[in-house]
């Protein structure tokens, strides 16, 4: 199975409105070729930059709250909103050494924003 | 169509819609006793519009909507078509769930505008950061909240907390808990004059806004955007900024082609309610532009996917949505003759 009809295989269909051949609108469950193509192509380039931040993480260069922002889908000024911390500190706790300095009292913060425990929010999925 | 009851035990009626919003909306009348389908809600709120707005990032995609601001077409459609209504917003989550319990427990049905991401029980493919989406809430139960989401076959239960982290999640758009509900409605609209009403205002949206990134004018800014991009970003980021577009015109539930289709079927009934065949000729001229913009998108995926033997370029994606600019362009116009020629 193509990547595009696996991902769309879920049970969830929309609705679309189709001309059928008496000129009337109904509704369809169908889902066009270019939504599953372009849907496919975002996910996909998700998953593929999710990867690479996960090997870097495991490599020492990025922080894992690094890997746990991208998975939420969110930018450093969205994440400090949603922790209430200053954008300059997100940014700067995106560094490894910066991260593992951490008092509990931040960690706290993001995985309540993150919504992740707070070993989860120390290490990346091995492997 | 299944049948659901709020908490005192009223019939509800699901029906499964293209778009959150007006199906949310036409959801509200039916259940008032009103029954109004979701493509004329879509006409009377005056859903259809095109808006390019580079500097806003949903989830690292640039926005390109087909319609207008969110919530503007439950306001403009209860508005027309004299309703009373009520929409709040809440700085403080726990206030903003109590206040949804209370009016729950009066049997009432209430409207939320929630984020994609946090709502449990979508799959992967609806799941990114955007706080937009419309949902009817039927009644508490022992788990959770029993929702009726219109983009959905069936009504699904969704866990309080998750419910009011979709409520209260922070970025770009924020909903701050919005919610609403139609206290009462007349029960015989004048819904000649509410489409009519509709369509001038839609029509000015498109046509007569100064602003180079709304309506016909954003669809050429897109469209050179699209046709320099190759140049200016590389192969590779030009596929995303096609992707992102294709996305908002056929994925974020538009019912296909940017609600082009859904606009045509709202025409249709329009035409028979009003009894115009210019309506029912300019339904089919909008089933055209449907079309023109399928062709379009068509042509994008064809790029994205690199299909060597179709030989897409840029240059001829950008040219099609030129052609769609072009013939919206005359559409409007028309329809402001039209529905002008019908106001009284």
């Amino acid at each position: 199975m193509e990547f595009e009809d696996e991902i769309f295989n879920d049970g969830l269909s929309k609705a679309y409105y189709k001309h059928n051949d008496n000129g009337q609108y109904v509704l369809e469950k169908d889902a066009p070729w270019a939504e599953k193509v372009s849907v496919a192509l975002i996910i996909s380039s998700r998953r593929a930059l999710l990867e690479e931040i996960r090997k870097e993480v495991l490599a020492g260069r990025k922080s894992p709250l690094c890997y746990y922002m991208e998975m939420r889908q969110l930018d450093p000024g969205m994440l400090a909103k949603a922790a209430g911390i200053a954008t300059f500190r997100v940014k700067r706790h995106l560094r490894p050494e910066v991260f593992a300095r951490l008092n509990p009292s931040v960690l706290d913060r993001y995985t309540k924003a993150l919504r992740v425990t707070l070993e989860e929010l120390k290490t990346v999925p091995n492997g | 169509m299944t049948t659901e009851h709020t908490a005192t035990g009223k019939p509800y009626v699901h029906y499964h819609a293209a778009h959150c919003e007006s199906g949310v909306t036409s959801a509200f009348f039916r259940d008032k006793g009103v029954d109004i389908s979701e493509p004329m809600v879509f006409g009377i709120g005056s859903g259809i519009f095109f808006g390019y707005l580079p500097f806003l990032k949903a989830a690292g995609m640039r926005v390109s909507t087909f319609r207008s601001q969110p919530g503007a077409i439950f306001r403009k459609v209860a508005r027309r078509l004299d309703g009373d209504f009520v929409v709040k917003t809440y700085r403080n989550p726990q206030k903003g769930m109590d206040e949804l319990r209370r009016v729950l427990k009066t049997g009432q049905i209430v409207g939320l505008k929630t984020n994609l991401y946090w709502l449990p029980y979508f799959s992967e493919r609806f799941r990114f950061n955007f706080s937009g989406h419309n949902l009817i809430v039927l009644r508490e139960t022992k788990e959770g909240f029993r929702i009726s989401d219109p983009t959905l076959e069936h009504p699904v239960d969704c866990p309080a907390a998750d419910l009011e982290r979709a409520r209260f999640a922070r970025g770009p758009m924020e909903s701050h808990g919005y919610m609403y509900y139609l206290k009462s409605v007349n029960p015989h609209p004048d819904l000649r004059q509410a489409c009519i009403k509709g369509m001038i205002d839609s029509c000015n949206l498109m046509l007569r806004i100064p602003l180079p990134i709304f309506g016909i004018r954003g669809i050429r800014f897109q469209a050179r955007k699209i046709i320099d991009s190759p140049d200016k970003l590389g192969f590779n980021e030009a596929c995303r900024l096609l992707a992102d577009v294709i996305r908002w015109l056929e994925d974020t539930g538009t019912g296909g082609a940017g609600f082009r289709y859904m606009y045509a079927a709202f025409l249709q009934e329009a035409a028979e309610l009003l009894r115009s065949a210019e309506l029912a000729g300019l339904s089919e001229e909008m089933t055209a532009i449907g079309h023109d913009w399928r062709k379009f998108s068509l042509a994008a995926t064809r790029i994205i996917k690199q299909r060597k033997q179709f030989e897409q370029t840029f240059a001829e994606a950008g040219g099609l949505m030129h052609g769609c600019a072009d013939r919206e362009e005359k559409f409007f116009k028309n329809l402001r003759k039209v529905a002008g020629k019908m106001k009284v």
